[in-house]
């Protein structure tokens, strides 16, 4: 049987991840925005008001799970109580789909709570799908795994990262969500081709695009989601646009978060390189560059950037 | 984490498996002495017997860095992100102690205590008993009567762990809480003694050696003024911050901390309001729990009677209890 598009998910549009920091204006001015990605892990054990909040935004606009917990490539056993979780929340906000990333977080009980990189091997790829098939089938619905920034690879590594994640979508029928700005920044890291990465996927199975700023250290780049898209990344963008036919967009920004509108305003940016006849995209707002790396002297006063997303919430207190 | 033993035997490179490579890595990028002293540690050598020269069997350089500084970038992201997290949540504590202190200590807690959670929300749970375990010993000669500037850390600590439990823990907004005309109807009926209160979810009762609910106060108003800046920024105001901010004298103080409409809030108890509510809270009966604070508060019963008057309004006014009594 044919995979259909997307694995039959909709093409919800240009959205944007739901930060804290947004939500009082989202409630207030109800943004004109097409849907909604959530951090999961800012929500499951939530019993205060981050998850009252996402109940109300869930019942105006289409919401979307993404996940930095999964763990898909560990050799720890899954969560299932994490799970639980994640299949609880996502049918009280009618979650369109589920995604995490194609990493591991931690082993022997332990999380580095960071997107830690899979040698490319037939090992890591027999073990990775099975795992994916068996969160499938708690989940009942099929799992959206995002290519992560990386900054190492592997000596033993058998295959390249578009190879493995083209097999594993195939062997575990599962979905992409194909990061553009992580395929540009790990291409950087690994002398690859990012455009060779992006022509290589299986185009029909890719549910989303994720767009976000990273930082450039000269040597390497940083995924900081704390900046604007750089041109390179919407030029990769306009060709998956293409390959794909267009599926969801989503904005990430997590640090420096400026305020909505301009956050709402870079995702808005995705309609000129979908080929539609638009005005000139409007001049960027005012915002320090990420982009330009640390002066030698002040490198060592400069506090190292983070790799995001990060998912933790500052509480409210009278 | 990273001296955790493994049974695995160290592996043969070029193809270790999955596993061992991961208990390596783990092991290399969370050594508190970095990525080098991680490599050459017996936990990574027991996995996999590389030194620092010779990483790049198992990690590709790129171009422009060797192995070693491409597993540095995980290496500093890992502190880097746990000590964000970890200020964030006690962000009075690091105005006091300023970001560069406040890091050694959190450093020091995450090699005693690393995430063993999916979630970060239960990283800080443990830090208010990292710091009791970890106190300096008191001098014989600085004295034995009262407490001591790590009570006042480990108090201001405490408090703001109990704000971001109670900021996304369970609440009981949306539901019908206990009001004052209740109360009334109650004792009008003659049975409020013997009534039990049911406590919301997010009340909780804490006591302390410093008066810290006034000092938490203040710091968060001079951080909204003054943020303290991540260390390595050689940042001077946060100095500049805690000569402004000095630390109170030991003294000790009840607080009930609560959330209504998604708000943490304290409110400052009296020691005869702390044990009735303690009482209320461990399940004790109206009478009971009133008779037990009077019977061990010096003060006399009318003072009392007027003080329990006022105690209850404030705080079915701040919905500590449910509607449901029996």
């Amino acid at each position: 049987m044919t995979t259909p598009p997307r694995l039959g998910y909709a093409n919800l549009g240009l959205g944007v991840g739901l930060r804290a920091a947004h939500f009082d204006h989202i409630l207030r001015h109800q943004p004109a925005v097409d849907w909604f990605e959530v951090i999961s892990e800012n929500f499951v054990d939530s019993g205060g008001r981050p998850r009252h909040v996402l109940r109300q935004i869930a019942e105006r606009y289409p919401v979307v799970m993404h996940g930095v917990s999964l763990s898909i490539g560990s050799t720890d056993p899954l969560d299932f109580s994490y799970l639980g979780k994640l299949k609880k929340l996502a049918a009280e906000v009618d979650a369109r789909w589920i995604s995490d990333h194609l990493c591991w977080t931690g082993v022997l009980g332990s999380n580095t709570h960071d997107l830690l990189p899979v040698p490319f091997t037939e090992a890591t790829l027999a073990h990775v799908a099975a795992r994916v098939r068996t969160v499938q089938d708690f989940l009942e619905r099929p799992l959206v795994l995002e290519n992560p920034s990386s900054y190492v690879t592997f000596a033993h590594s058998t295959m390249s990262e578009w190879e493995f994640v083209s097999r594993l979508a195939e062997a575990a029928d599962c979905g992409l969500l194909l990061d553009v700005n992580n395929v540009y920044v790990s291409s950087f890291n690994h002398d690859l081709d990012p455009d060779e990465f992006i022509r290589s996927l299986p185009h029909h199975r890719i549910v989303q695009f994720h767009l976000a700023g990273h930082a450039d250290y000269v040597t390497h780049l940083i995924d900081t989601h704390d900046h604007h898209v750089v041109d390179p990344v919407w030029e990769l963008y306009r060709t998956a646009h293409q390959l794909t036919g267009g599926v969801s967009t989503l904005l990430e920004w997590d640090a420096r978060i400026p305020p909505f509108p301009v956050v709402h305003a870079e995702v808005l940016k995705a309609k000129h390189f979908m080929g539609e006849r638009l005005p000139a995209p409007p001049p960027l707002p005012d915002i320090a560059p990420a982009t330009t790396p640390p002066a030698p002297a002040a490198a060592s006063r400069t506090p190292p950037q983070v790799p995001h997303p990060l998912h933790h919430l500052r509480p409210e207190v009278a | 984490m990273s001296d955790r033993p493994s049974r695995q035997p160290a592996a043969a490179l070029p193809r270790p498996p999955l596993d061992v490579v991961q208990q390596w890595f783990q092991a290399v990028v969370t050594h508190p002495a970095g990525v080098a002293a991680g490599a050459s540690s017996p936990a990574a050598q027991r996995l996999v017997r590389l030194d620092r020269g010779s990483l790049e069997q198992l990690v590709r350089r790129s171009r422009r860095l060797t192995a070693e500084q491409r597993l540095e970038i995980y290496a500093n992201a890992y502190y880097a992100r746990l000590l964000e997290c970890l200020r964030d949540t006690f962000p009075a504590l690091t105005r006091v102690l300023g970001a560069e202190a406040f890091d050694s200590f959190a450093f020091d807690y995450l090699q005693r205590y690393p995430s063993r959670s999916y979630t970060l929300y239960r990283l800080a749970e443990s830090f208010p008993r990292f710091l009791d375990e970890t106190r300096p010993e008191q001098s014989p000669a600085a004295g034995t009567a009262g407490p001591a500037w790590p009570d006042f850390l480990i108090d201001l600590a405490t408090l703001e762990l109990a704000i971001a439990e109670a900021f996304d823990g369970p609440g009981a907004e949306g539901e019908p809480l206990l009001a004052a005309a209740d109360l009334l109807a109650r004792r009008a009926g003659g049975d409020f003694a013997k009534a039990r209160l049911a406590p919301v979810p997010c009340l909780r009762l804490l006591r302390f050696s410093h008066p810290v609910n006034a000092f938490y106060s203040s710091a968060m108003a001079m951080r909204s003024r003054q943020p303290v800046e991540p260390p390595g920024l050689l940042d001077t105001r946060a100095e500049t911050a805690a000569a402004d901010l000095p630390v109170p004298d030991p003294g000790a103080e009840h607080i009930a901390l609560s959330r209504t409409d998604y708000v943490v809030r304290r409110y400052p108890l009296t020691p005869f309001e702390a044990a009735v509510l303690a009482a209320l809270v461990a399940g004790a009966t109206v009478g009971d729990a009133i008779a037990g604070a009077a019977a061990a508060s010096e003060l006399p019963d009318d003072e009392l009677a007027a003080q329990l008057d006022a105690a209850f309004r404030r705080w079915t006014a701040a919905g500590f209890f449910r509607a449901t009594t029996s």
